[in-house]
């Protein structure tokens, strides 16, 4: 029996021993067709999927080399019917095929005339097909492409597009590298990402996802549509583009609810591309406004389902999907493979922070006694409202004002749910709250104003969560959030997991009520975070109390 | 061509050909026959046949039946002409094995031989009459439709359909004319054997069979193909433990006929994750090997066999499933086969006659073929060909499946265990081929814990009361949660010893949000009590319930105090209020709302009404009533004049017994019959012939033909004269 580092399970999980001699070597083996689960400390968690496989396929791996890696580094035999498996998984990847014909436009082709057949009988996938060419090809519809592609990656057939692109009106860009160098990985991401002609790119918050984007339009030189979450990251897409590119201020327009501008290249909002007059769509007039290049998607992982609707429509054109996970609390995970393209590039965090990139974060749960007014209260509380009862107590409160009084000379970062804590907490530490209705304006000046470290302490609700660069932060101090959604964890782990100018760690507290269910959900956090491989303890409140 | 000579010709053999007779024919001496003349009714007698012939490969079996077509006695030359030179060798075979016996230099064949093999062997028809004598050459000048029509015929079936004999084709006018067709009846013509001998150019097969199919299929590595094996073996020990549990846990129902259930198999499956047949192939296993059994209260549960099996090394846990499963006549595959009704595993219907050797053939031709991994069409063909008379191609394909299943096999060829197995080896190298047990577990920040490999059992047992398992294979993967340190404080750990096991057999420090867990868990636990009683005595008087714990003359009440102002006690209620007041205290009843019960004088019976039958004086009926009892009177007395006279019953062996001797007499006879609604009715007919449990005979009342269900005979008795 050979002693290698790798386990593989019955369930297709595989368990990497990073205490072996072997485990790096192995890491980056599996690392192409494996995708990562989780990473504790001592035993790493891959898992094989169809999707993963398939990615693997559409990074030119083959099977005999899934194979060949998983006996070679296994520690055990590995089931036969594991491996027929796998193999059989990827050999359905490019069976058929996606391709322009010099006639008859787009076709389906396959040198499998049964594979043609079986999937061309399907109820869904029949009438988006004209006529057969001969046995082995057959006519798409015009502006089926997408949509076949859905339907064909459903019945387990993905296909693969060699369709082409269109150039899309031309538009020079170029990196200004002053100051600042591109990282390697960014440049191997984007790399990789125009070799294969759309696709997604996962990397962690923090990691520059915004220098990877400036670096795909920089290949493609071509007029850029940009699909942000909100305003304010739209905003930070084009300060960093002025920052980082040839591009001028008139040539990056905002298109979002307050400014309805069309420039070569373009940033959008997920909000306004959703917005209905009437029952329609009224905005979708912008993916054809002009001849677009390329259509970067910031935050794959939270792309709204209309907007998949539309990207079936535009699949002739160069799609780059960004994200810092693959994995959609919606489960529409094909959706992003079959619409946006296969994954193209992927760094795990703790390689990145490994790098030095990101900080490492150290997660501290200070557990909360309640008083046993406040106990007594939340016993009798209606289920419905015992999380916002436990979650918004006063001797939380007390505990989290401790907190941010501890770290006083650090850039502290207090995140909540509930809008009465928030302002309490606001009022109590003479700091000021940023909330849904906070001016985008005000907003930003109080970023900015924090970025410079003028504001030393910021309380911030859920509207601050997604995209927005606050580098400096070191301490973030969560107060109350919804129910333990994993999303949510990494978005707060990357407030604080930015790269720090002086290399010092961050660290990230959660304040907890004991015994109540904000310690169940608590559980859940922990879970996830140790998953992420991040250092996890339990601290009591009176240790941050007596401290004080 | 008696018995009687064959008989002589056994008692003229020498003890070697008896011997090698037995050795091939073991049924013929279980029990010892008493005489050469009850050996020779013994090797003739139908089921010796049957299992003696099915036991014949293809080339054999093939020259058995030219045996049967040719006049007795024949010499070897006159098989061989009919075949190949090499059937001379196998004619001897034959002999060997009784099948055939020795008529001076010649040969004759035991008489239930030709019954064996069939009226149309190698689908040759009768022999023609013997006035017609044939002159082959007058075939050229046939209808070409006449032969074209020879041509369908001559490899049998040798009987043919025709419209009208009285109006025949014009090919079948000349064919009838000519005698190469004979006709049977009035729509059958059959080929008579002499022509179609003839158009087979003098063989009766085709093809000659005298060599067997060749095996082909990839060549493997015998180490990869051990280390497949290894990991199907580890794999199939695993599941085997894992069901049990899992069964032991939640105890599946058995079906009323036994069995388990398709839901349950589903969740067997599921729990296993693996296919549902494969799921039922392990449950089967473990039925066969007594490790669960379906309890008396039909529940499906592990016996302490399977404790006992659990100390086992791997290898004879593995040697004693894979034993069982080359011996059992039980057939996993059959499971879920929706023919008529879901076959169940662990259930009565899964039998089947000679799959164990079918299985031992199939091991033993890869035992002849080590390192291939035989495609499975040539393997059916072979197997075909070894043993035409059992092929059952599917039962085949199973057992394949199954001994990849086991590990007897690794990527489709035998494994050096398997192979030691059946060589009868001492030592089949299991154990040291599979990985050893590991003795500790790696605990990570998540609240979870690898075990990296096999954990040794006492291990296994204390974790898997600590933690739920969430991935197995090679390693084991376990999850704490609050809900499974519960179960480990629930069988009776602390939270201290739980921590000091962790400590123990975690290579990695444990995590302190683990600690943590089981610390708020242990301080939970058993913070809540719940218990039964039957009554309890309050008072807000804490010192009158202190007097009454301290009275000597309740003690028999054997009250327990609860809190300063509650006893309880597992005494009826009533009881202790009466013995209360004996003791001269004043206790008042209350109700489940603590509402006082004033007036508990008048007792009353706790359970249900059961008032006893009434018998009383009949009243008098209506007219109504009396004048329909009337009615049914007369139409009663109608129907007992006409009806016929009762057929005695039967039983089942006099009914055949008389059925046979009335065909013989071929006389008419009565029986009574039940039709699908159990009515039985009798039926006046002339019986014609018994087969498969069916009577044909013809039936006075229709003047048709009818089959008559054996088993539904009620009874036979001469013709009524009326």
């Amino acid at each position: 029996m050979s002693d290698g580092p790798l386990i593989v399970q019955s369930d297709k999980t595989l368990l990497l021993d990073v205490d072996h001699i072997l485990s790096d070597e192995c890491r980056r083996a599996i690392a192409s067709f494996a995708e990562l689960e989780k990473s504790p400390e001592h035993i790493h968690t891959y898992r094989l999927t169809p999707l993963g496989l398939w990615n693997a396929r559409a990074s030119g791996h083959d099977a005999e080399m899934v194979v060949d890696t998983l006996l070679k580094y296994s520690r055990y035999a590995v089931p036969h019917a594991l491996l027929v498996d796998i193999a059989e998984t990827m050999s359905r990847y490019g069976r058929l095929r996606l391709e322009a014909h010099p006639v008859h436009g787009l076709v389906l082709v396959s040198n499998d005339p049964a594979v043609l057949k079986e999937v061309t009988r399907g109820k869904k996938i029949a009438p988006m097909l004209g006529l057969p060419l001969d046995d082995e090809t057959i006519i798409v519809h015009p502006g089926q492409r997408g949509f076949l592609k859905q339907a064909l990656l459903k019945l387990g057939w993905p296909a693969e597009d060699f369709a082409g692109y269109v150039d899309g009106e031309h538009h020079d860009i170029d990196l200004v590298q002053e100051g600042w160098k591109i990282r390697k990985y960014q440049e191997l991401a984007a790399e990789g990402f125009w070799h294969g002609g759309s696709g997604v790119v996962v990397l962690p918050c923090g990691a520059g996802k915004t220098i990877v984007g400036a670096a795909a339009m920089a290949h493609a030189k071509a007029t850029t549509l940009i699909l942000v979450t909100n305003t304010v990251a739209a905003r930070q897409w084009r300060d960093e583009l002025l920052k980082r590119t040839t591009l001028h201020e008139d040539e990056i327009g905002e298109y979002s609810g307050s400014k309805k501008e069309i420039r070569p290249v373009t940033i959008a909002t997920y909000q306004v591309m959703t917005t209905r007059k009437k029952g329609l769509y009224a905005h979708l007039d912008l993916f054809d406004a002009i001849d677009w290049g390329l259509i970067i998607y910031d935050e794959v992982h939270l792309l709204p389902a209309p907007i998949f609707r539309f990207t079936a429509d535009i699949q002739s054109r160069r799609r780059l999907g960004l994200t810092a996970t693959l994995v959609r609390e919606d489960g529409m995970e094909g959706e992003v493979f079959s619409l946006i393209g296969p994954k193209r590039y992927d760094v795990p965090w703790r390689e990145i922070e490994a790098q030095g990139y990101i900080a490492p974060a150290d997660c501290v749960e200070v557990r909360v006694t309640l008083t046993d007014a406040e106990r007594l209260n939340y016993a009798t509380a209606e289920p419905e409202d015992r999380y916002r009862f436990c979650a918004t107590t006063l001797t939380k409160q007390r505990v989290a004002v401790a907190l941010a009084r501890q770290h006083s000379e650090e850039q502290v970062l207090i995140i909540g749910q509930y809008l009465d804590q928030l302002d309490a907490l606001g009022q109590e530490l003479g700091v000021p709250v940023i909330k849904g209705d906070t001016p985008i304006k005000e907003r930003e000046r109080l970023f900015a104003a924090y970025r410079t470290g003028e504001i030393k302490c910021l309380v911030v609700s859920k509207v601050a969560n997604f995209s927005i660069d606050l580098p400096e932060a070191t301490i973030a101090i969560q107060v109350s959030g919804t129910f333990g959604s994993r999303q949510e964890e990494a978005q707060r782990l990357g407030r604080v997991l930015r790269p720090k100018a002086d290399g010092r760690g961050a660290r990230f507290y959660s304040v907890v009520a004991r015994d109540t269910v904000d310690q169940d959900f608590a559980q859940n956090r922990q879970r996830f975070l140790a998953e992420q491989g991040y250092a996890y303890r339990i601290i009591d409140a009176d240790e941050v109390l007596s401290a004080d | 061509m008696s018995t009687v000579s064959f008989a002589d010709e056994l008692r003229s053999r020498n003890d070697a050909e008896l011997a090698c007779l037995f050795n091939l024919r073991p049924d013929l001496v279980t029990p010892v026959p008493s005489d050469f003349s009850a050996l020779a009714a013994r090797a003739n007698s139908m089921p010796s046949l049957i299992r003696a012939v099915d036991g014949l490969n293809k080339w054999q079996l093939d020259v058995l039946t030219v045996c049967t077509i040719l006049n007795e006695p024949f010499a070897k030359s006159d098989v061989t002409a009919l075949t190949e030179k090499a059937a001379g060798a196998v004619i001897d075979d034959l002999w060997e094995r009784g099948l055939l016996y020795k008529d001076g230099a010649k040969y004759r064949i035991v008489s239930n031989v030709r019954v064996r093999i069939g009226d149309e062997p190698a689908g040759l028809g009768p022999k023609a009459p013997t006035d017609v004598i044939y002159a082959f050459a007058q075939l050229k000048k046939a209808p070409e439709a006449a032969m074209t029509m020879l041509e369908r015929l001559m490899w049998g079936p040798p009987r043919g359909q025709i419209g009208n004999l009285k109006k025949p084709g014009e090919a079948i006018a000349w064919l009838l004319e000519h005698r190469y067709l004979i006709a049977m009846d009035s729509q059958t013509v059959v080929l008579p054997r002499e022509v179609a001998l003839h158009l087979r150019g003098g063989k009766v097969f085709a093809a000659n069979s005298a060599t067997a199919p060749v095996l082909e299929g990839t060549t493997r590595k015998q180490k990869e193909i051990d280390r497949a094996a290894v990991a199907n073996i580890s794999t199939f020990l695993r599941w085997c433990e894992e069901l049990a549990h899992n069964w032991s846990d939640e105890p599946p129902v058995a079906l009323r006929s036994g069995g388990l259930g398709v839901r349950d198999l589903k969740h067997t499956a599921e729990h296993l994750g693996v296919e549902e047949v494969c799921a039922g192939f392990v449950a089967e296993m473990l039925f066969i090997s007594g490790l669960v059994v379906i309890d008396t209260d039909d529940q499906i549960m592990p016996t302490s066999a399977f404790d006992i099996w659990l100390t086992k090394s791997h290898e004879e846990r593995w040697r004693g499933l894979v034993t069982l499963w080359l011996e059992t006549s039980r057939v996993s595959g059959l499971i879920g086969k929706a023919d008529q009704k879901n076959i169940a595993p662990l259930g009565p219907e899964l039998d089947r006659a000679g799959i164990a050797s079918l299985r031992t053939t199939t091991l033993a031709l890869l035992h002849e073929n080590p390192e291939l991994d035989p495609k499975v069409s040539t393997l059916l063909n072979r197997m075909k060909w070894l043993t035409p008379g059992r092929f059952n191609g599917e039962y085949i394909e199973w057992a394949l499946r199954e001994a990849e299943w086991l590990g007897l096999t690794g990527q489709g060829a035998l494994s050096s265990f398997g192979r030691a197995l059946i060589d009868g080896a001492d030592d089949l190298g299991v154990e040291s081929a599979l990985p050893q047990p590991v003795d500790h577990i790696l605990i990570q920040a998540d609240n979870s814990a690898v075990a990296p490999g096999p954990l040794t059992v006492e291990l296994a047992n204390t974790i898997g009361t600590l933690a739920d398992i969430e991935s197995r294979g090679g390693a084991t993967v376990y999850r704490f949660s609050e809900a499974s340190i519960r179960r480990g404080l629930d069988h009776g750990q602390t939270g201290d010893q739980i921590k000091d096991f962790l400590k123990r057999t975690s290579k990695t420090p444990v995590p302190q949000p683990l600690e943590y867990l089981i610390n708020d868990v242990a301080k939970r636990h058993g913070r809540l009590r719940v218990g039964t009683s039957n009554s309890y005595i309050r008072c807000e008087d804490e010192a009158l319930i202190q007097q009454i714990t301290v009275d000597k003359k309740l003690d028999h009440l054997r009250l327990r105090k609860l809190a300063p102002q509650v006893l309880i006690s597992d005494i009826e209620i009533s009881e202790v209020i009466a013995t209360l007041r004996e003791s001269g205290y004043l206790p008042a009843a209350e109700n489940s709302t603590g509402i006082l019960v004033s007036a508990p004088a008048i007792r009353r019976a706790k359970s249900r009404p059961k008032p006893p039958r009434v018998i009383s004086d009949f009243q008098n009926p209506s007219d109504v009533v009396i004048s329909s009892a009337v009615r049914a009177l007369r139409a009663g007395q109608k129907a007992s004049a006409h009806k016929p006279r009762e057929v005695p019953r039967t039983t089942a062996n006099e009914t055949l017994a008389l059925l046979h001797q009335y065909i013989e007499e071929e006389a008419s006879l009565t029986i009574g019959y039940a039709d699908t609604n159990g009515g039985v009715s009798n039926r006046l007919i002339d019986p014609l012939k018994i087969s498969l449990g069916t009577l044909m005979a013809r039936d006075h009342a229709t003047g048709q033909v009818e089959s008559f269900r054996i088993p539904r005979i009620t009874g036979v008795a001469p013709a009524a004269t009326e």
